[in-house]
């Protein structure tokens, strides 16, 4: 009760002209580069931050929290409209959303991401407002070992998205694997792969090989098909038919919880909730064989996970003082330059602004769907714009994109090379997605397991003496035990019959 | 309808690359003219900072407010820009090979010493001019208020009597923290390195690990929350503000140096002496400058002024210190 009053007593802040006005900014360009693939929220925080300087503390960091929330919404649209992902979270999306706007309803799809969005970012600031210390408290268990676990479960999840051919997608998989490994060994410090080459040293960048793998090659696809390939369908309504309400909120639902409980975890990311949302869609959905042709489920889970993902990863941030993904690290920043020192104590020290902040984000998300809903529909008709256009605007947003990410040349050549690797993997039928998410989670899963065995003295079965990670890994192996076995046995596993998109 | 919001929208897709080019061309064209021999008219354009590291860490906010104390010194704006990549090496070689001009200014971390002798980098420590040095923090012992370690010695004295046993949640790799203190005081625990401090915090406030070695600014709120509790600094002097009551672990009997991080800068090595003077003289005046004070003081950064000829000679140190640390580190590679 204590803090609901509160709360409301920042909504009085929030509400005043001007922070209403930095807000309404915020989640505008949070939107926007949410919409341009490859400036993602990190590099547009990064750029304000200095901008806030002069700002009241409270103002600069409602507009930079809005910056960060607000590019999730924008994440999906081109996802759906040029199968171009924004951001890690919103490869999913394309599975079923581009194939929607093929299919003329670009707008449905956007019009449900942004409600999804809307109710999974509530709920989870509903949850850092009133619920987030005891939860934080209990996300600290959650170790290397654990993390390990859940990432494997996220692999085995991949395994179920893999499109019509499972050795090309395993062969994909294990390309993102070998990515992964580019770069300095977090645990000896050790540099493999870099080819002599410093810029390498740290890695290769999501963003790059993303704007590569599915910006440019979509171009280079796009250009051997003479430019006017057909006339897209009309853009329908942007809600989706009376029989689908039910299924779409249900997941919607599914998405909230998922992305909320991940987001507490520090150092996830939120491709973990986007990956689980969307097997799970598939797995208890009557007729698994509509996703990837557009099945609307596959956009609303996926696309709310990520937004409730987003809330409740500021609880760590609020509640313990720890910046979980690299944009809340340069919120973190924020809170600092002002004078500010984000943790538990902040809650004592300055109610007031913690107040005004979670307020604002209950604004900055009621903006949002409010903008949203009805830019839906004119969004939905970027897609027939004559690709002559699209295409070089593909390609000027993909260079700075990856140019933006480091401030350097050496990114835009990588996205290059990445580009034509995607064209091929095109043509020979390669499925692209599996690549991607396991180049995310890859590193993630070297590094815990690594983690691991050392808290473990080396000894593997240590994972299994904990119950989160046990339970997970045994359920892991189940399943690929039982697939293997039916799929000797009917030629098909479980895993494998998912597989036919 | 359909033709003007499609407009609209081109428009808008339009202005929003003409802003992000805008932000990133900024970087490019300080370095292109400018080609006369600088005497003592400098500056007269604007400066640009690189930044190593990304936006929003210890480096970059003493970069930021550097900038904002040396631009009220020189009259010209002094621009930072994150070039981030390589643990730092990527942004300090492009400072390196900058134009010798004094326009393009570089953070010097301790990372300018430690890269090159972990062979990481592709420049050699003195190939730079070194113009000052602003902060220099010493690493911070902290455990879990929820263990059972109230002082020093009760932490060293369980490693010691469970060799191996006991866990050191490491902020990076190698350790350049852990690895002078367990030869210092001759123990024997595991190192778990995790990619930044917020990582590596989580496993010291989760039990997981026992201690961590930090720096003290970035475990701020955790020690004012009563979450974690400092032990022992790796410094040869106490710390000054809310944490003079920790004392050194030279007090404390284990005999180690220095260890931590410091922010200075540096320009490339053939930069002509009148504008390094001009630079150094702005350095001493920004840190001297009460905003700058207060925001460090605010942070838990602690200001260590040193001038061109002392933190050359600081560098050169550390490149002796670090030897020893580097050789223990490969061997462990």
């Amino acid at each position: 009760m204590d803090s609901f009053i509160q709360l409301l007593q920042g909504f009085e802040t929030a509400l005043t002209w001007w922070n209403l006005l930095y807000c309404l900014i915020g989640v505008t360009i949070g939107m926007l580069v949410g919409v341009l693939p490859g400036l993602g929220p990190t590099t547009a925080t990064a750029l304000l931050l200095p901008i806030t300087y002069s700002m009241e503390p409270v103002t600069a960091i409602i507009m930079l929290a809005g910056i960060y929330y607000g590019s999730l919404y924008g994440g999906t649209i081109t996802s759906v409209l040029i199968n171009t992902p924004g951001e890690a979270a919103s490869v999913i999306t394309c599975f079923d959303g581009y194939p929607l706007a093929k299919q003329g309803r670009a707008g449905t799809a956007l019009g449900v991401a942004a409600i999804g969005s809307f109710i999974g970012g509530t709920v989870s600031i509903i949850g850092l407002a009133f619920i987030a210390p005891p939860l934080a408290k209990l996300a600290l268990g959650f170790g290397p070992p654990e993390f390990f676990a859940l990432i494997v479960v996220g692999m085995l999840m991949v395994i179920g998205l893999m499109g019509k051919s499972l050795i090309r997608g395993l062969i994909s998989a294990l390309l993102g694997l070998i990515l992964a490994l580019v770069g300095m060994d977090t645990i000896s410090g050790a540099v493999r792969f870099n080819l002599g080459q410093d810029f390498l040293m740290n890695g290769l960048d999501f963003v790059t090989i993303t704007m590569g793998l599915f910006g440019l090659a979509e171009v280079l696809i796009g250009l051997e098909e003479r430019m006017n390939a057909g006339k897209p369908a009309k853009v329908k309504g942007l809600l989706p038919r009376r029989d689908e309400w039910k299924p779409t909120l249900k997941a919607i639902g599914r998405g909230t919880g998922l992305g909320f409980l991940i987001g507490l975890i520090p150092g996830s990311n939120s491709v973990i909730p986007a990956i689980l949302s969307y097997s799970w869609e598939k797995k208890i959905a009557k007729d698994p064989s509509r996703f990837g042709k557009g099945a609307i489920e596959g956009v609303a889970g996926p696309e709310t996970a990520n937004n409730a993902y987003s809330g409740s990863a500021l609880i760590p941030l609020f509640t313990l003082g720890i910046p979980s993904s690299p944009t809340i690290a340069i919120l973190f920043g924020a809170f600092i330059m002002h004078g500010l020192t984000p943790g538990p104590t902040l809650f004592q020290t300055n109610p007031n602004i913690v107040w005004a902040i979670i307020a604002s984000m209950f604004i900055g998300n009621l903006i949002l769907v409010i903008m949203n809903l009805p830019m839906a529909g004119m969004w939905g008709k970027i897609a027939m714009i004559p690709t002559k256009l699209l295409y070089p605007i593909i390609l000027i947003f993909s260079v700075i994109g990856a140019y933006s990410v480091n401030n350097n040349l050496w990114d835009i050549w990588i996205m290059f090379i990445f580009g034509i690797m995607g064209y091929l993997m095109k043509k020979l039928d390669f499925p692209i997605a599996p690549l991607v998410l396991t180049f995310v989670l890859g590193e993630l899963l070297e590094t815990s397991l690594l983690q691991s065995l050392i808290y473990f003295n080396g000894n593997v079965f240590g994972f299994f003496q904990r119950p989160i990670s046990g339970t997970l890994l045994v359920i892991s192996l189940l399943v690929l035990i039982i697939s293997i076995f039916t799929s000797l046995k009917k030629k098909r596993g479980i895993l494998a019959s998912d597989v036919e998109m | 309808m359909k033709k003007k919001s499609l407009k609209i929208a081109m428009v808008g897709l339009f202005l929003l690359s003409l802003f992000t080019s805008g932000c990133a061309s900024q970087t490019n064209s300080t370095n292109a003219k400018q080609n006369e021999k600088a005497s003592v008219k400098f500056p007269t354009k604007p400066i640009e900072l690189i930044v190593p590291f990304a936006a929003g860490g210890g480096t970059d906010l003493v970069a930021r407010a550097l900038a904002e104390s040396m631009k009220s010194e020189l009259g010209k704006d002094v621009v930072v820009i994150n070039k981030t990549g390589g643990s730092g090496a990527v942004g300090m070689n492009e400072g390196l090979h900058s134009k010798a001009d004094g326009y393009t200014l570089t953070m010097a971390t301790r990372e300018i010493v430690s890269l090159p002798l972990l062979e990481l980098a592709p420049f050699k420590t003195t190939d730079f001019k070194f113009i000052g040095n602003m902060n220099r923090d010493p690493a911070l012992l902290v455990v879990s208020t929820k263990s059972k370690y109230k002082k020093f010695e009760d932490l060293v004295d369980d490693i010691k009597a469970n060799p191996g046993k006991l866990k050191f949640a490491s902020s990076s790799t190698p350790s350049l923290y852990g690895i002078p203190f367990a030869q210092a005081a001759n123990l024997k625990f595991a190192t778990i390195p995790f990619q930044g401090t917020a990582q590596a915090v989580v496993e010291v406030l989760g039990g997981r690990a026992e201690f961590g070695l930090y720096g003290p600014g970035e475990v701020t709120a955790q020690i004012k929350s009563g979450d974690l509790r400092p032990l022992a600094i790796m410094a040869e002097e106490r710390l000054e503000g809310d944490l003079k009551d920790i004392p050194t672990m030279k007090e404390k009997g284990v005999n180690v140096g220095w260890a931590g991080t410091y922010r200075g800068l540096a320009v490339p090595g053939d930069t002509p002496d009148e504008v390094v003077n001009v630079l150094e003289d702005a350095v001493e005046k920004a840190v001297n400058d009460q905003k700058f004070i207060d925001f460090m003081a605010k942070q838990n950064l602690f200001i260590d002024y040193l001038n061109a000829a002392d933190f050359e000679a600081m560098i050169e140190k550390d490149i002796t210190a670090l030897d020893p640390i580097v050789q223990a580190a490969n061997e462990q590679k």
